[in-house]
């Protein structure tokens, strides 16, 4: 009890506070898993740190030295092979994740008035998924990780007006070099994750002050409670997912460790080169129309996407019972889909 | 002191009391962003690429339509071609192996007569000429080339990665390839 009174002197924090920081109602919905997947790319997300903080302590961001590195952590470091495996396919069920958690949210109307700004910070939290990933098969300096920078560089550059800059700014120089790798790594390992914490604070933060949408449940019989606690029920359900995970991506990591490709040549693009699958879609956009106009209507798709809660709602103000995104999301997802398999299928 | 004076006195602290926060305000602002500019110099790189002159080849020795294979001292392939009989440098070519579409390496491809892209399907003439997939209608970068005495000079990066050891850096004793056509 001293130790007990001697603690609650030093942190004034009743159980009383925590209980009520802690326990809001949660819709029933919540009990479907597939209404978990912004939790599970946060899990991930931990996940990637634990094991990126890991194999950092091995990796040498430098073209000289990044490879061999790479490959005493895959080869030589005890089970550095099952981290950097799980830490490859912990960052494939992120941005998997993050997709899914969007197009939930997209098509059950979550990103609706009043939570139009957390759908733009969920759009931040995407596009800072999607550079983690860049940046992450980067480092290795595989022939991919080599000609998928250099693209990206260039892809930066065709930017009107600031492209330049930004390249220069992202290389290091007008072309890759010395110094790109380390600032690859900063990005990767330090900017980009502090970056995705501050937002993910401030997701959570209006997710807590407007509450999770609430749905009517087909299911839901009259008098039942419609919503559960989050301690312990909705701890447990993500504790569920967790373990799950946690064992699919021992077993992926095990049965399809990552391997190490082709050391970088920057003299040699490979015949048959392709990024990670969640930039099929744009490496075939890119393959259909020419660089910038291709930059340009990428550029222009992700700013409708940020914008979209704000132009649904211009539109449901005008024709209240209209459901166009319904409609939108359909033909988006199915131009997704068809990119990114027609990409997976083909050579070139 | 009568109340005006003390309303006076008490207008002139109030007053002065937000100048200074006004000028300590600027003041720091100042100062943060000095700092965010100075931050964004040091993380924008110094200098350009550096480039230099090298010697490639005595132009007799290359024959109205005939090539060579030339290697930065970075080893970036560069096909060097004459296309006119006389002694300038605009009688000869220099074509870079760099896409002009997203910077990947282009390889000549006997069969097709042509050089491919294999990034994003680009294709380019024997002249260097985009003739399909997202680059059409661009060129392939062509290197300045000079002519002194009849010896043709190339300008040329000369800054290179340095990569793991075992991996062949030639030097400018490797520059000249062998022989061939575009």
């Amino acid at each position: 009890m001293a130790i007990r009174a001697w603690l609650k002197e030093r942190v004034p924090v009743s159980g009383d506070d925590l209980r009520a920081l802690t326990n809001e109602p949660v819709p029933k919905h919540l009990k479907r898993w597939w209404f978990c997947l912004g939790g599970t790319p946060a899990y991930l997300f931990v996940v990637q740190i634990i094991t990126g903080i890991l194999l950092a302590f091995n990796y040498q961001p430098s073209p000289s030295t990044a490879y061999e590195s790479v490959r005493y952590i895959t080869e030589e470091a005890s089970f550095g092979w099952y981290l950097r495996s799980i830490h490859k396919w912990a960052a494939t069920f992120m941005v998997a994740a993050v997709i899914l958690h969007q197009m939930r949210v997209f098509f059950t109307g979550g990103y609706r008035k009043p939570r139009e700004l957390n759908w733009v910070i969920g759009m931040f939290l995407l596009l800072c998924t999607l550079m983690v990933g860049f940046t992450g098969y980067s480092l290795v300096f595989e022939q991919l990780s080599y000609w998928g920078a250099t693209v990206g560089g260039n892809i930066t550059e065709s930017v009107p007006l600031i492209g330049p800059f930004l390249k220069r700014m992202m290389l290091g120089g007008d072309a890759y070099n010395e110094r790109t790798l380390s600032r690859f790594f900063i990005l990767h390992a330090a900017i980009l994750p502090t970056l995705m914490v501050l937002l993910l604070v401030i997701h959570v933060a209006f997710l807590r002050l407007h509450g999770v949408t609430e749905f009517e449940d087909p299911d839901e019989k009259d008098g039942d409670s419609k919503t559960f606690n989050f301690w312990p029920d909705h701890v447990m359900t993500e504790l569920k997912i967790g373990l799950v995970l946690m064992i699919l991506l021992s077993a992926l990591a095990t049965i399809f460790p990552a391997a190490m490709g082709p050391q970088a040549d920057p003299l040699t693009t490979p015949e048959v080169i392709k990024p990670e699958w969640f930039f099929y879609v744009t490496f075939r956009w890119l393959k259909l129309f020419p660089g910038t106009a291709a930059v340009l209507s990428m550029g222009f798709i992700v700013f409708v996407m940020f914008l979209w809660p704000f132009i649904d709602g211009f539109i449901r103000r005008r024709r209240p019972k209209s459901e166009i995104s319904v409609y939108v999301g359909i033909v988006a997802v199915l131009v997704i889909i068809t990119l990114t398999v027609w990409e997976a299928l083909v050579a070139h | 002191m009568s109340s005006s004076e003390a309303e006076a006195e008490a207008d002139r602290r109030d007053f002065l009391g937000k100048i200074t926060t006004g000028a300590m305000a600027v003041g720091l602002l100042a100062s943060y962003g000095t700092f965010a500019g100075y931050a964004v110099r040091y993380l924008y790189p110094a200098g350009d690429i550096r480039t230099a002159w090298l010697f490639v080849t005595r132009t007799e020795t290359l024959d109205l339509g005939g090539s060579l294979d030339f290697k930065t001292p970075g080893g970036a392939p560069v096909v060097v071609a004459r296309k006119g009989p006389g002694e300038t440098a605009g009688d000869f070519l220099a074509l870079s192996s760099t896409c002009p579409h997203l910077g990947c390496q282009v390889h000549w491809e006997a069969q097709n007569n042509q050089f491919f892209c294999p990034c994003h399907n680009g294709t380019f003439d024997a002249n260097g000429v985009g003739t399909g997939g997202p680059p059409k209608g661009q060129e392939l970068l062509r290197y300045a080339l000079r002519v002194t005495d009849g010896l043709l000079y190339i300008e040329v990066p000369i800054e290179s990665i340095t990569i793991a050891a075992g991996l062949a850096r030639p030097g400018h004793d490797a520059c000249l390839g062998s022989r061939g056509t575009v």
